[in-house]
């Protein structure tokens, strides 16, 4: 593509302005502040138009940059260019009330649809993000050494990875990282709350577990009085035995009632008898009398005795029953709470394990931490994919544009793993920390020749440098100069010095002078 | 003839748990089912139809006592009550042994049973679940008995692994009313005729809406049904829309008013959507202190135009990145991949 004739009519502070550009090295010359980079921003203006921005960002965005202050609804103008052997002219008005685009083939006569995407096909589809990293060539930013060494190897690693010097793909992934990091902390955070819960089930548990325990010994001990009480079926227990002795006691007591009432009967008979067989005496009455009174004492003491017990045995034997009764109402109500127990121990345990199968459950967390890394696979794979096709390429003809511009003295540029570039002498190799200024631009120059030639091969743009020449000595600049006539391809120096003018006429090297 | 049908009451159940109202959620479900009763005592229904699931596991001796004396104050109103998976009846359930008052009727078999109610001319068909989960279509086969009066079948299931059952042929076979559980959505299927009843209260954060229970009665020979809202919260989801002007205090006061406008008592969902502008750095944790909050969906993106982006950027590794998401049928994390690597590349961009 080759510019030929640019018309601004009213762009920032250029008005009514007309510049005719050759199809070969053009000088585009001004004093500081003379409008030279209003001019490369209408071109790329006029090319992608003007994307506004939005919110506060929008005060010093490019729209209201280049907002003419005088007759603000005229702003723009034309464009006359070349592409595939095709002349155009292009008409814009970006004014944001009715903003106005028209393109002309100027050939057919033909008026092309730019909102319908017709301009991007004349320029080949090179894309805005293309164009910046092609077209337009400014001046490194760094000043010292250090700086200027790495904002050299960013551009040669962006390229290779990304194809775009402005992407920076060591601080993208370590963005991601960062938010990766932190829902990673969360996602840990929110897996001790689940285990705290499932902590309290289980100290729940291991309560309830205890309590069984207890209710277990204490039945044990139950069963243990029960036992000692021979509550067992089929043994002796102690109430068969209690039984046993109240019948026996109650048995004597009938037998001794049995024995007094006899006993009082013969005695009697033998007062009876006595007297009435031996009326002379009555000392044997007497004696019988005594004998039948103290037996029958006696037998009343025995009776008493046994009356006593038999009293004793059967309260025992309530006492007994009772506390029969008792052990086994205990030991029922043991069994019930074990019962109870038991099953609120297995919903804990069902509880339990609900927990643990939950845990196996994507989370909220899960699923960013998933989708972040999906972002860095894919950032690498499509890097890598760039790599592959741009890396190789960019290094070889880097070297080769820095190898022509040099007479030979640098053949190679080398970049290693960790993204440091070395320059390949004829003899050494050097780091680029060694190398003086003139050379890392010369490098600059050769990368972003490079780049220019790869990132956009289907169409030759035309290249904007934008005072990149200030650190060249002079036969840098004759060596650079002639190399770019040799190229043969629509170049527009930007310059606030005489220089470039001066050697390219004592070269008899061909030039337009554009001047602001 | 009036009659209540309720179902998956699931006493016993600690919704959310690991949140602040955890403990109350589970007190409110026992106060929700006491307040039924209660509503009974005062306006007495003469069928209380309970379709499973009244525990949320095997019920304590204790609960069971403790619900059967609540059916004892309401002796005048016949309660049928069933075992569902929740609370199946285990080897060891309470259930086994439990002795009810004689208002109540509990379904002990697996198989279908019908008791009749003598005084109402109701027969009333059900079955208690033996295992948690029962693939066969235990209820495809019930017919109504003959016997002139109100057929009504209890039924808990309806998914393949819980009773799966043809709820119209069921109807057609001449049932008045199928009382389901077990989905704890409330639904009519057909009209005046099956519905689930729903969960009384809802149980966990995906039981969105109303909940509570189904009161009939008969009119002119015909039951008539209505859903009755009972339940004392529900969980909502809020859908918040997000815009490129919107910031975390935006976002915050828009949650407070919704959720005043929605009902403070309620326990919510907070989904973010919309386009926020790139530049916004949300804090959804936040947002979770501002009522009864469960949990903060963000689905918002960055308002790119990814379009514009990719054309702007075809040729580069951010053209590439957005072209190889935007041929894709994307699911969520892939959304969600192409937001975060793309706005990483373009915010660290020199």
């Amino acid at each position: 593509m080759i510019i030929k004739r640019i018309a601004i009519k009213n762009f920032g502070k250029i008005h009514d302005k007309t510049l005719e550009l050759s199809p070969g090295i053009n000088v585009l010359y001004g004093e500081n502040e003379s409008g030279k980079t209003t001019a490369h921003t209408f071109i790329k203006s006029m090319f992608y138009g003007i994307q506004r921005q939005r919110g506060k960002a929008a005060k010093n965005d490019v729209y209201s940059t280049y907002e003419p202050w005088e007759n603000p609804t005229v702003y723009g103008g034309t464009i006359w260019f070349e592409s595939a052997d095709k002349g155009f002219r292009l008409t814009r008005n970006f004014h944001k009330v009715n903003p106005m685009s028209e393109l002309l083939c100027e050939d057919t006569g033909e008026i092309l649809d730019v909102d319908k995407g017709d301009l991007d096909v004349v320029l080949g589809n090179v894309s805005e993000a293309v164009y910046d990293n092609t077209v337009s060539v400014a001046q490194l930013k760094s000043v010292t050494g250090q700086d200027l060494v790495r904002e050299l190897q960013n551009y040669m690693a962006s390229y290779q990875g990304t194809g775009d010097n402005s992407v920076d793909l060591g601080r993208a992934m370590q963005m991601l990282k960062m938010s990766r990091k932190g829902f990673q902390v969360q996602e840990a955070h929110r897996r001790k709350e689940t285990e705290k819960e499932q902590e309290k089930l289980a100290a729940n548990m291991e309560y309830l577990r205890q309590e069984m325990k207890e209710l277990d010994e204490r039945r044990y001990e139950v069963e243990d009085k029960e036992k000692s009480l021979h509550m067992k079926p089929g043994e002796d227990d102690g109430i068969s035995l209690l039984d046993d002795r109240i019948q026996t006691i109650t048995r004597r007591k009938w037998m001794i009632y049995t024995g007094m009432a006899v006993f009082t009967a013969l005695a009697a008979a033998g007062i009876f008898l006595f007297g009435k067989f031996m009326p002379e005496t009555v000392v044997p009455q007497i004696l019988v009398g005594v004998l039948g009174l103290t037996v029958l004492a006696g037998g009343g003491r025995m009776q008493m005795g046994l009356t006593r017990e038999l009293v004793k045995r059967r309260k025992m034997k309530v006492r007994w029953l009772q506390k029969q009764e008792k052990l086994k109402w205990n030991r029922e109500s043991l069994d019930e709470a074990m019962e109870e127990k038991r099953t609120a121990l297995s919903n804990l345990q069902a509880e339990y394990k609900e927990y643990e199968e939950d845990s196996y459950l994507p989370t909220m967390e899960g699923t960013e931490i998933q989708a972040l890394n999906l972002a860095m696979e894919t950032i690498e794979g499509l890097s890598g994919n760039i790599h592959n096709q741009v890396g190789g390429k960019l290094r070889e003809r880097t070297s080769r544009i820095l190898s022509e511009i040099t007479g030979g003295k640098y053949q190679e540029v080398l970049m290693d793993q960790e993204l440091r570039m070395t320059v390949n002498t004829q003899e050494r190799i050097v780091p680029m920390e060694r190398l003086s200024r003139g050379t890392m631009e010369q490098i600059y120059f050769a990368l972003r020749m490079a780049a220019g030639e790869l990132l956009c091969s289907e169409q030759h743009f035309p290249v904007i440098l934008d005072d990149v020449f200030g650190m060249y000595d002079e036969d840098r600049l004759k060596a650079v100069l002639h190399w770019l006539h040799k190229e043969n391809r629509q170049i527009i120096i930007s310059t606030c010095h005489k220089r470039e003018m001066e050697i390219l006429e004592k070269e008899g090297i061909p030039y337009q002078k554009l001047k602001l | 003839m009036r009659f209540i049908h309720l179902a998956d009451v699931h006493l016993g159940a600690v919704p959310d748990r690991g949140c602040p109202w955890s403990g109350k959620r589970e007190e409110e479900i026992w106060e929700t089912f006491r307040r039924v009763i209660a509503g009974i005592r005062e306006n007495p229904v003469d069928l209380l139809f309970i379709a499973g699931d009244l525990f949320h596991r095997q019920p304590l001796l204790r609960e069971l006592k403790e619900v059967n004396y609540l059916f004892s104050t309401i002796p005048d109103t016949r309660v049928y009550l069933m075992a569902g998976n929740h609370d199946h009846m285990r080897q060891d359930s309470f259930y086994r042994k439990f002795e009810w008052e004689p208002n109540v009727v509990f379904f002990q078999e697996e198989g279908l049973t019908c008791v009749k109610d003598e005084k109402l001319d109701v027969y009333v068909y059900g079955l208690s679940y033996h295992h948690q989960e029962i693939t066969e279509a235990l209820y495809d086969s019930a017919r109504p008995q003959e016997g002139i009066g109100l057929h009504i079948l209890l039924a808990h299931g309806g998914d393949p692994k819980h009773i799966p059952m043809d709820v119209s042929s069921l109807a057609a076979a001449g049932f008045d009313y199928i009382a389901m559980g077990h989905i704890h959505k409330p639904q009519i299927l057909l009209r005046d005729l099956a519905a689930y009843s729903g969960a009384l209260e809802p149980i966990d954060r995906n039981d969105l809406g109303p909940h509570g229970y189904i009161e009939g009665r008969l009119e002119k020979g015909r039951i008539k049904t209505e859903f009755v809202p009972f339940a004392c919260r529900s969980y909502e989801q809020l859908l918040l829309i997000l815009r490129e002007d919107s910031t975390q205090y935006s976002v915050e006061e828009m949650l407070k008013m919704d959720i005043a406008r929605k009902g403070v008592r309620n326990i919510y969902r907070v989904i973010l959507q919309g386009f926020r502008s790139p530049e916004l750095l949300l804090i959804p944790e936040k947002l979770k202190d501002l009522g009864y909050v469960t949990e903060v969906l963000d689905e918002s993106r960055p308002s790119y135009d990814l379009e514009t982006l990719r054309k702007k950027y075809s040729g580069t590794l951010i053209g590439d990145y957005i072209s190889y998401f935007l041929e894709k049928d994307r699911n969520t994390v892939e959304e969600k991949a192409l937001y975060y690597g793309l706005q990483a590349l373009l915010e660290t961009s020199r």
